[in-house]
């Protein structure tokens, strides 16, 4: 497995983690509204992970074999985003705006805090 | 005027967006076609960077869409 195959899986890993916790949370807190819309912003942030890893793959594999390569899927992602926003909006007394939008980060930081983890021990 | 505001935040963060990929992919192209042996680290540095780049103009999208 190489270096950027154990990242992604890596990556993958604690964004289960992450959102297992925010459906506990939703499950047995009261705040629910607050975690309902961490819930709905961190799993677009994890298709947004998902299309990221999986386009930037295929984009240097195709620069590798010097055949033509596709785009990386940014309009893609801003899309993704757009929707969780207007079902956030469309269903306010379910899910919080404020509450979306960090969902909506939550995969930056773990990039972030995968990347200065794993930095010094590879 | 909301519309317009969110064509211009959305416009404006698209643009930062499109030069800072522009010049993170030409460079990763450049190093896999020297040295394909060094894909993977190129690749993983390739992803940090437009994973970083793109975190702005998705705000961007956010803030448009709740404005407008």
């Amino acid at each position: 497995m190489g270096q950027y195959e154990m990242m992604m899986a890596r990556q993958r890993k604690w964004m289960f983690y992450l959102l297992a916790v925010l459906v506990m949370g939703a499950g047995f807190t009261p705040y629910v509204r607050i975690f309902l819309g961490l819930l709905l912003g961190s799993v677009i942030s994890f298709y947004n992970l998902y299309l990221l890893q999986k386009k930037i793959n295929d984009f240097a594999e195709a620069v590798a074999k010097k055949a033509s390569a596709k785009g990386l899927g940014t309009i893609s992602r801003f899309a993704a985003a757009a929707v969780a926003i207007i079902i956030a909006l469309r269903f306010e007394e379910y899910f919080s705006i404020i509450a979306v939008i960090i969902g909506l980060m939550t995969s930056y930081l773990v990039i972030m805090i995968d990347f200065f983890v794993f930095r010094n021990k590879q | 005027m909301g519309a317009l505001a969110a064509a211009i935040a959305v416009g404006l963060g698209a643009l930062g967006a499109g030069v800072g990929n522009g010049l993170i992919v030409s460079r990763t192209v450049e190093g896999i076609a020297r040295q394909p042996e060094l894909r993977g680290q190129l690749q993983t540095t390739m992803f940090i960077g437009v994973g970083l780049v793109e975190a702005m103009p998705i705000i961007a999208v956010v803030i448009a869409l709740i404005v407008m």
